[in-house]
């Protein structure tokens, strides 16, 4: 884990001269195109805030028009990116933001490699899930708001990517926020999702502060806001090691809020009041991957501060078991999948902890492709039960929902890491590399979470689609595959989920994602001074696919042997008998099922014990405060009371006045005279 | 109005030979001029009614001791020199001033008599004060050098005339207009309404009776 | 004696004195404007005292003095007019009486 500070390389940029990535300006029609994919969801948003009433049936026009030509340009950009010779990174300024004496803000776009992969992910997925809204939001009656707040969403996200000013991609930070505030309470009417999608707004708004304070350190160190002026200046600044340290530690703090991680991973599981699109658009591929963007894209930064990314890399590890050991006990079809997500996310940050910068953006990737086929899958679930999201009401719906059965299955598989699929080979890079690079904790525990995914992931699918059928009698008959505007989408997110791995991810050792994402991150590893290493894949390498692969299959074994697989049948007494043996599985069991208590920490720390010091500063502020202001109303009311009898009316009083003021100005005079 | 004003310049010691009077250079057995003498019994009548106007009951005694007291300031005035001054404070003051106070006490008379208190409730505040008044200018007037002649100026009439013409003619003017003014408004001020009743006066009764019977 | 200046100044410091606390302590209205013109009166004898001694200032102090006899006049004028207008709405001359504008 020696983490070398290799100054003189960060000093010298991206030293060597054939890697080096310089900025070009962007051709006209780069810029049309740019504009073009981040604008056309917000005049989506407007208009269908401003018409969508009027559309009734199919207020969808709008905003999937919208969202479907932002991605056809964006993947037109993001091939041609992508797979053009030599890497490319051109932007632009739209115009100043901010121009105030020193302080000079540029709305300006930088499109690059990063940006590309970020633009498929964000735009493919977000059309996919708008296309499933038709269907899933079919019977809803303010759907024309809900189609406006997605595209809301997803011109706040696509500024994020593209952004390359440190305040702009903050307000952007904000707008996802909001978005997500408004979608996860799109329900408002009802208590719960109001309450979780304020949660999620003050969870995120903490976490925030940190973000902006790293900011203005950034700012203050440098003297610039734009993301790439800085990543030149930062190395050479004088300030002291420490106080950059903290610096980047409040920049993570902020990426930790947004991406759910310990101690702001709170609001995620509560998130799922929303819809289910919302849940996999939001909270599975996109604005959660947000802080592992912005890590990414600030790797020379962060690469600065050695301290920092071994925190980064333990909160991350720590996350992912964390948060897999609650997914093994959940009852909630949902609540399983958000757990999922705040382990895998936790994976993301241990990979960017340890440096494995590619892997993490692979990760990204195929996660955002599984989960969102997962959760989208689920939704579907959900439609077919009648809104049923208890598992232990579930059961045997393999026959009756075939399709959302089968890319289910294949989602579950990719997750827990089975080769071909797309999640073996991102979760590999992830825990070949932590080991190589020598983080040994942060493989192992890595490993333990693989398996405790296979497991959670089969329990799910066990409780769901095989065994018995608990479902409610009413109910069982009406159970019919959803309309084909929800399950094309999931056929279509099962592509990549099935494939991405082996187009990108191969050949092994030489992956054509490390070819395009190597550029970026060279600077990083630089001054991290990683250096790539020869892919042995009958020696140390090809063991190490050989442990993950056994660990997932083991997990899922036992899953399917205590929960069922096709025809084997569940065997649910075996797990009551087992959760109830002895104190430590009793203990472990409602731990993890009471999501270890952070709920009702947060709730007596923050709410109780911060309200009664609220309470307290109030008292201060209504008895001291205000009592001093009105105080000072009343001592003069008061004197002038006081005062008012000096006005007796009587002759003699005022002419005894008089006199006492002769004498008084005479004694003066007297005195001052001599 | 015993002082007189002497022109002579002789010297009082050898005695002056007015018809039938003469009068000793000094004082017999004090030793003192004539002047003091006349002086220290002036001061004494008017201090003497001063503080018997302030203190007496009656108001219509305090009145009168008002009138002995502006008399021996004339004397007074006579003695510094100023017998024009001392004619017109006679005449305005004991014969205009002093009657006038004279008639506004017989129109508020009371009809309860004299009220039981004379002074009002804070009495020796105002005693404190004037005291203390008293004593501050008093010390001021020891401790200053007064760059002043030791013999008694006399201000002869044709100066004082001419600077009143001459130097202080605007002031005369507005002193004139000023009394005007302060005739018309006393004259309103106390002008009768016809609607309330009046204190006893003969004329009124007699009109009354009239339209009342 | 009578040829020192300050015996002069200080009878008429006595004599205001006596006025003021005659001002400030009769309760009759009459009586108080009656102190006033003692108050007057001294400050004209000091006028006078200060021409006596002052050779040139003789004339000019007697018209000086003059001129506050003449004023003193007229207010001793319109202030018994005022006590008599008075008196007609409060049927009292005394000043205890006259509190009406007390706060």
């Amino acid at each position: 884990m020696d983490l070398i500070f290799n100054a003189e390389a960060a000093g010298s940029g991206a030293g060597h001269a054939e890697e080096a990535l310089q900025l070009v300006p962007a051709s006209s029609e780069q810029q049309l195109m740019l504009l073009a994919v981040l604008f056309l969801p917000l005049i989506g948003f407007l208009l269908t805030g401003l018409v969508g009433r009027r559309l009734g049936e199919r207020p969808w026009i709008i905003s999937i028009s919208a969202v479907l030509i932002s991605a056809a340009l964006a993947t037109i950009l993001a091939f041609s990116a992508l797979t053009s010779a030599d890497p490319v990174r051109y932007g632009f300024t739209l115009y100043t933001w901010i121009p105030v004496g020193d302080l000079q803000v540029d709305f300006g776009f930088l499109f690059d490699n990063l940006t590309a992969v970020m633009l498929i992910v964000v735009t493919w997925i977000g059309s996919l899930v708008h296309i499933y809204s038709i269907g899933y939001m079919e019977h809803d009656e303010s759907k024309w708001r809900f189609f406006a707040y997605l595209n809301l969403f997803m011109f706040s996200m696509l500024l994020l990517v593209m952004a390359d000013s440190y305040l702009v991609i903050f307000a952007a930070w904000e707008l996802v926020g909001l978005s997500s505030y408004l979608l996860i309470g799109f329900w408002y009417k009802r208590r719960a999702p109001a309450l979780a999608s304020k949660k999620a707004f003050l969870v995120n708004r903490v976490a925030d502060h940190g973000f902006l304070v790293g900011i203005m350190g950034v700012f203050l160190i440098t003297g610039t806001m734009n993301v790439l002026q800085s990543f030149e200046l930062m190395p050479w600044s004088e300030t002291e090691w420490w106080i950059v340290d903290i610096v980047i530690l409040l920049l993570f703090v902020g990426a930790a809020g947004k991406s759910a991680q310990f101690p702001f991973h709170v609001w995620l599981p509560d998130a799922m009041e929303g819809p289910t699109p919302v849940s996999a658009l939001i909270h599975a591929a996109t604005m959660v991957n947000a802080g592992v963007y912005f890590i990414a894209r600030t790797s020379p930064i962060f690469a600065l501060a050695p301290e920092t990314m071994l925190l980064v890399a333990s909160i991350g590890i720590f996350t992912a078991i964390l948060a897999a050991s609650i997914a093994l006990t959940q009852k909630d079809i949902k609540k399983v999948l958000a757990y999922s997500t705040l382990s895998q996310l936790g994976y993301m940050f241990a990979a960017l902890g340890v440096g494995a910068w590619v892997a993490a953006i692979f990760h990204l990737m195929a996660h955002g492709f599984t989960k969102g086929l997962l959760f989208l899958g689920s939704g579907s679930v959900i439609h077919a039960v009648h809104e049923e999201q208890d598992m232990d009401k579930m059961g045997a719906l393999r026959k009756k929902v075939p399709i959302t059965h089968w890319t289910f299955l294949i989602a579950a598989l990719s997750l827990s890491g089975i080769p071909p699929l797309a999640g073996f080979f991102s979760k590999d890079a992830i825990l070949g590399e932590s080991f190589i690079f020598g983080w040994t904790p942060v493989f192992a525990i890595g490993l333990v979470v693989a398996g405790m995914t296979g497991f959670y992931m089969f329990r799910l699918m066990g409780k769901t689609f095989y065994g018995k059928s608990h479902v409610d009698p009413e109910v069982e008959p009406k159970i019919h595959e959803s309309p084909r505007s929800m399950t094309v989408p999931l056929i279509l997110l099962a592509i990549p989920t099935a494939f991405l791995g082996l187009v990108i991810g191969l050949p092994l050792g030489d992956a054509v994602i490390f070819g395009w994402l190597d550029p970026i991150f060279a600077p990083a590893e630089e001054i991290m001074a990683i250096h790539g290493h020869e892919y042995v894949i009958f020696g140390i390498d090809g063991a190490l696919i050989l442990v993950s692969v056994a660990v997932a299959s083991i997990g899922i074994a036992v899953g399917i042997w205590f929960f069922g697989f096709f025809g084997l049948r569940a065997r649910l007494d075996d797990v009551r008998a087992l959760t109830a043996r002895n104190r430590l599985t009793r203990g472990l069991y409602t731990a993890t099922y009471n999501k270890w208590w952070f709920d009702d920490l947060n709730d007596r720390v923050f709410y109780r014990f911060g309200g009664a010091v609220a309470n307290g500063v109030m008292w201060f502020d209504v008895k001291v405060i205000d009592g001093i202001v009105n105080g000072v109303g009343s001592v003069t009311q008061r004197i002038g009371d006081d005062v008012r009898h000096i006005q007796t009316g009587r002759v003699q009083n005022y002419a005894l006045g008089i006199a006492v003021g002769l004498i008084v100005i005479a004694t003066l005079f007297i005195l001052l005279a001599r | 109005m015993a002082a007189a004003q002497r022109r002579s310049t002789t010297s009082k010691r050898q005695g002056v030979r007015k018809e039938g009077v003469e009068l000793p250079g000094t004082v017999p057995y004090l030793d003192w001029r004539w002047d003091d003498l006349i002086f220290l019994l002036l001061a004494g009548v008017m201090l003497g009614s001063a503080l018997l106007v302030v203190l007496g009951r009656d108001i219509i005694r305090s009145a009168l001791w008002l009138i002995l007291s502006f008399a021996a300031l004339a004397g007074i005035y006579g003695l510094l020199g100023s017998a024009f001054l001392a004619i017109s404070q006679v005449l305005t003051y004991v014969g205009a001033i002093a009657v006038l106070i004279l008639f506004a006490v017989m129109i508020t008379q009371s009809k309860r008599g004299t009220a039981k208190l004379v002074f009002n409730r804070q009495w020796w505040v105002g005693a404190l004060a004037a005291i203390v008044l008293v004593l501050l200018m008093a010390l001021s007037i020891m401790l200053t050098e007064w760059d002043v002649t030791s013999e008694v100026q006399v201000a002869e009439a044709r100066e004082v005339a001419l600077t009143i013409y001459q130097d202080y003619m605007f002031a005369f003017l507005a002193l004139g207009v000023l009394l005007l003014a302060g005739v018309v408004g006393g004259l309103y001020l106390a002008k009768r309404d016809d609607d309330m009743p009046e204190t006893n006066s003969p004329m009124r009764a007699r009109r009354d009776g009239e339209e009342g019977a | 004696m009578s040829h020192s200046l300050e015996a002069y100044l200080i009878l008429a410091v006595l004599l205001f004195g006596i006025g003021t606390f005659g001002f400030l302590a009769k309760r009759n209205a009459i009586a108080m404007l009656m102190s006033i013109e003692l108050m007057l009166n001294s400050v004209n004898l000091a006028i006078i005292a200060f021409g006596a001694f002052t050779p040139e200032l003789a004339a000019q102090a007697s018209s000086i003095a003059l001129f506050v006899i003449a004023v003193a006049a007229g207010e001793a004028t319109v202030g018994l007019a005022l006590v008599i207008a008075i008196y007609r709405n409060r049927r009292t001359p005394l000043v205890d009486e006259y509190a009406s504008m007390k706060e």
